[in-house]
């Protein structure tokens, strides 16, 4: 990468940052379909007022593609390849891209946020924002990342991770995955990488691209994501916190009515 | 079946599939890793081709999904104009085979 494209977060976004108190959920594995419904209805509680702005970490307890809200399954999955290898396709309420996730090879995490939060930013200065704690995090860490316009956290040895949001009834959701591990060769045999879609990133192949996390650290998994959570509490208010039943029961509702369903998941064929 | 994609320099891939039937565009789907608020005015840019004309200026393609897409939308990543580059490209390459889908 010969130049850096880097985006900010707006001036005075670390005191709003730091005066906002986070209720952090740790990682407790969910099938993919229960991590989708999880972000509406969290989202949604966060939107009427029933709940504080939250963050909670991920865990994955199958591997699959994670279609964008507005992604055409057949033009991003193999999907032969994808059921011959156990992937399983779902699709977010979020826009943006496809990822391929394989349970230990990911970090993930969702903000659901009152858009107060980011009142008075344009969308793109939005996405810089609610990831810069990230970006503080990383470099604490030694990796020389930063936040490329629209949604990408990058670094010095290539694309670490991306973020998508979607809004909800006075609230906004805004999840980002990095990756910790890739299995290139089943990424490339599981997603359609088109050349439309390298047109201008100035290399030949998907697997340059990226600076997985455990290159550029030699940390696990789990203390890279304590490291995350430490560094957030160093910054702003946190208080431990747990899904309510009746958030799992609803999103367990929704993956039967609506993410499981096939008109949902190939709701662009 | 028609298939085109346009990533706009710096931004988010934008692909269109349809189908020409009397000279007008059929069974249109637009799609891509752009990100479009509110999610709902999703239908709007596929609601802007379906059943117009084929063969206008680029200018008039964008105009028309420019005046069909809901007040207040935001697409970003993509645009009006990114998206009538994507119906160019998949006139110019011709009909591919979709496995009879449509």
């Amino acid at each position: 990468m010969s130049e850096r494209n880097e985006i900010l977060p707006p001036a005075g976004f670390a005191e709003r940052w730091a005066s906002t108190n986070w209720n952090v959920i740790p990682p407790i594995p969910q099938q993919p379909l229960m991590n989708m419904a999880l972000d509406e209805v969290l989202t949604e509680r966060v939107g009427r007022g029933e709940l504080g702005p939250t963050i909670r970490f991920w865990a994955w307890s199958a591997p699959c593609v994670v279609l964008g809200r507005f992604q055409s399954v057949r033009n991003e999955v193999n999907e032969e390849n994808a059921a011959a290898n156990g992937i399983q396709i779902v699709r977010r309420i979020s826009g943006g891209g496809a990822m391929f996730i394989e349970p230990e090879g990911a970090i993930t995490w969702s903000i659901y946020a009152p858009d107060s939060v980011v009142s008075g930013m344009s969308f793109p200065e939005s996405y810089a924002a609610l990831d810069s704690w990230v970006i503080r995090a990383l470099r604490g860490l030694g990796v020389d990342a930063w936040y490329a316009p629209l949604n990408d956290i990058t670094s010095a040895n290539g694309k670490i991770g991306g973020a998508a949001q979607a809004r909800r009834l006075g609230a906004v959701l805004h999840h980002t995955t990095m990756a910790y591990e890739m299995n290139v060769p089943l990424m490339l045999d599981t997603l359609r990488i088109g050349q439309e879609k390298m047109s201008d990133k100035g290399t030949r192949s998907a697997d340059k691209r990226v600076g997985p996390l455990r290159q550029q650290t030699e940390m696990s998994r789990d203390a890279i994501i304590s490291h995350l959570w430490q560094d957030l509490a160093n910054l702003a208010q946190t208080t431990s916190a747990t899904l309510r039943d009746e958030d799992i029961a609803e999103a367990e509702r929704r993956v039967v009515e609506r993410f499981g369903l096939r008109s949902w998941t190939h709701l662009l064929p | 079946m028609h298939h085109g994609e346009f990533k706009t320099p710096g931004g988010k891939l934008v692909a269109v599939d349809f189908d020409v039937r009397n000279g007008e565009f059929a069974g249109v789907l637009v799609h891509g890793d752009f990100f479009l608020y509110p999610d709902d005015a999703f239908e709007d840019l596929a609601a802007a081709l379906e059943g117009a004309p084929v063969g206008e200026p680029d200018d008039v393609v964008a105009e028309r999904i420019r005046t069909r897409l809901r007040t207040g939308a935001e697409l970003l990543g993509t645009s009006p104009e990114g998206i009538a580059t994507a119906v160019a490209r998949a006139l110019a390459a011709g009909p591919v085979n979709d496995g009879g889908r449509s």
